[in-house]
């Protein structure tokens, strides 16, 4: 792990990130860990760790049961995992993380295989869609990572995006999908991010799976979870979305991406992820509405108008109390699971739907309106006055009368050439 | 939306507030091309557009300040059936952007157009963008008058620019400028000529080709 020196940042914090974890024991996992991975542990990483300087002895206590725990994992509960996921600061390292972030999924070893090259994949649908999204991935990489390894990772992650759709053929690429990619990528390496990818794509309750679907509108519908949760904790910052019909939209890449593609920094991103790859699949919707709720001062102080509710909530502030925000939603999912909330979606989604339906009637309207007029002017100029008469005679009268007046004058002119001779 | 910004305040003056739309495939520059006009530079770490993105910029149009509210929106076809079609509603102008090293990019042209059609858009000022002008090679890129062909089939019209070189930064400009003029005045979008160009329908700005471009050789843009 000599990528924490990255930043030259040195001494008894590695302990958490650095060269003294993979103890004895947790190599008998067999992480396979690429190793242009580790040599690019993240420096947003490393700022994490110095928070440790002081380090809330809960943290620290929790970090010691972690380390016990990891000496012999194969004695330990899924629920003990989870429970280190969920509580506050989540899994603390990426270190723990790389291992434990399969086991809450429940991949093994066996499956996690080579990755096969990039040209076996190339010839792939998608393969333009994906490179072209992975490409524009570069802020999701630590910051000062060479080149080498930067394209080196991105050829990984093409594969790692094409393999999971080779595999599930049915299941559709989405823009985002390679945040959630990346971030495994970063944490677990390219052989385990691969089952652990797969895991979360394929399956009835796999929670990216409906947003693979032929269209968006499963993923719509669940976004929709967000109002109704949202009006249980602030009913006056529900109104307040409402009045502005400003939709869920602003919602949308943290779902897709479970705020992978909108947050800037990587330790909230990792830390989120710990506590959904144990939670139920709608849970982000929940974490949403608490997110919005956290920020209703904002909110209610904004214009009710559409655009701008939709700027100021759709660009997330750096300091979101997120281990705030995780118990809310966590409460907030215990008093009311999605059957809970779900007449109100679909009231919800059939309002929704009479006003789409009003707004193409308009449209309809409107456009045969235009036909109307269109057909009632035929042409500039000749618009005017044209009473009931036929377009097409009016004009070949009209030609025929300028003609017999363009020949009577030619004539007068130049009388010569009919009568001279 | 309406066409004025809420405030009720007595005595503050209102703005005239118009909503563009900006659509085109994935990766033709349509988020860099927003950025351009609303921030006056070029988008270093471009990432997907996933859903809807938004930006704003006043402009001065005669004596009056008018609000441009840009729409910039996913270009992956799953996001614009049941996604983007909240984001028509009450569009004042539409900006089609392709890519003019991808001439598939310029294929899907239609397909925007059809879509266009769709939410009754047809009569609504629109212009066409060709974005990444500073690519490629003249033989790689699409020749102007293939480009100029379909916009006069459109009936809108044709701009071709850079959103990475701050030399084509005006060109930009005056895309935006194109629809805020037009919108303001609520005249059917007509066709201005510019710099002596006749040819119908063109809109040539000054490409400022004596002086070279800082980064012209590289493409920052894909």
């Amino acid at each position: 792990m000599e990528s924490n020196n990255i930043d030259g940042d040195a001494g008894e914090k590695h302990n958490i990130n650095g060269d003294c974890l993979p103890s004895p024991k947790s190599q008998s996992f067999d992480l396979n860990h690429t190793k242009n991975i580790d040599d690019i542990s993240t420096p947003s990483e490393l700022k994490f760790d110095q928070e440790f300087n002081f380090e809330d002895p809960e943290i620290t206590e929790k970090r010691k049961e972690i380390e016990k725990c990891l000496d012999n994992p194969e004695t330990v509960f899924l629920e003990q995992w989870q429970i280190f996921a969920k509580s506050k600061g989540g899994l603390l390292s990426d270190d723990y993380r790389k291992i434990i972030w399969p086991l809450l999924v429940g991949v093994t070893n066996e499956e996690m295989t080579e990755p096969p090259s990039l040209d076996e994949l190339s010839t792939h649908g998608e393969y333009n869609q994906v490179v072209l999204d992975v490409n524009r991935s570069l802020k999701r990489f630590p910051p000062g990572i060479p080149y080498e390894q930067r394209v080196a990772l991105q050829d990984q992650l093409t594969v790692l995006i094409l393999r999971v759709i080779i595999k599930y053929p049915h299941l559709k690429y989405y823009q985002g999908y390679h945040d959630v990619a990346i971030t495994l990528l970063l944490v677990c390496g390219a052989r385990a991010s691969f089952p652990l990818l797969c895991r979360l794509s394929h399956g009835p309750r796999a929670p990216l799976a409906p947003f693979m679907q032929a269209t968006m509108r499963p993923t719509q519908h669940l976004l929709n979870y967000m109002l109704p949760a949202l009006r249980r904790l602030r009913p006056d910052v529900a109104d307040c979305l409402h009045q502005a019909q400003v939709g869920t939209m602003f919602a949308l890449p943290w779902y897709l991406t479970w705020f992978g593609h909108s947050l800037n920094q990587y330790a909230d991103v990792v830390r989120l992820y710990d506590y959904f790859l144990c939670a139920p699949p709608l849970f982000p919707v929940y974490v949403t509405a608490a997110l919005v709720a956290c920020r209703a001062r904002e909110v209610l102080c904004c214009e009710p108008d559409m655009a701008m509710l939709h700027c100021l909530l759709s660009r997330l502030p750096d300091d979101l109390p997120f281990e705030d925000i995780l118990v809310t939603a966590k409460q907030l999912y215990d008093e009311n699971d999605p059957t809970d909330l779900e007449a109100e979606v679909e009231e919800y989604e059939r309002k929704e739907e009479e006003t789409r339906r009003q707004d193409e009637e308009r449209m309809r309207r409107r456009q045969a309106a235009v036909r109307a007029r269109r057909h009632r002017q035929p042409a500039a100029g000749t618009g005017a006055g044209t009473g009931g008469w036929p377009r097409a005679l009016l004009s070949r009268r009209a030609l025929l009368a300028t003609a017999t007046v363009l020949l009577g004058v030619y004539v007068y002119w130049r009388p010569d050439l009919l009568f001279a001779r | 939306m309406s066409e004025t910004s809420s405030s009720q305040i007595p005595g503050l003056i209102q703005k005239k507030v118009f909503k563009i739309i900006v659509l085109g495939d994935s990766g033709v520059g349509k988020t860099c091309l927003t950025y351009r006009f609303c921030e006056g530079q070029f988008l270093d770490k471009s990432e997907a557009t996933i859903g809807v993105d938004f930006r704003e910029r006043s402009v001065r149009i005669g004596n009056e300040d008018i609000k441009l509210q840009l729409w910039d929106t996913a270009g992956q076809e799953r996001f614009r059936k049941s996604m983007v079609q909240h984001y028509y509603r009450n569009v004042h102008a539409v900006v089609i952007v392709y890519d003019v090293t991808n001439p598939e990019t310029f294929n899907s042209i239609k397909s925007w157009m059809q879509e266009v059609e769709s939410h009754g858009l047809t009569n609504y000022p629109r212009v066409l963008v060709g974005n990444k002008c500073d690519c490629g090679t003249p033989e790689t890129r699409m020749a102007t008058y293939v480009a100029q062909r379909t916009a006069d089939k459109y009936g809108m019209p044709l701009f071709e620019t850079s959103a990475l070189l701050d030399s084509e930064c005006d060109n930009v400009e005056s895309i935006f400028m194109t629809l805020a003029h037009k919108l303001y005045s609520k005249q059917p979008l007509r066709v201005v000529s510019v710099a002596g160009d006749q040819s119908y329908g063109v809109v040539t700005l000054p490409r400022h080709k004596g002086h070279p471009p800082a980064k012209a050789d590289g493409c920052l843009c894909s």
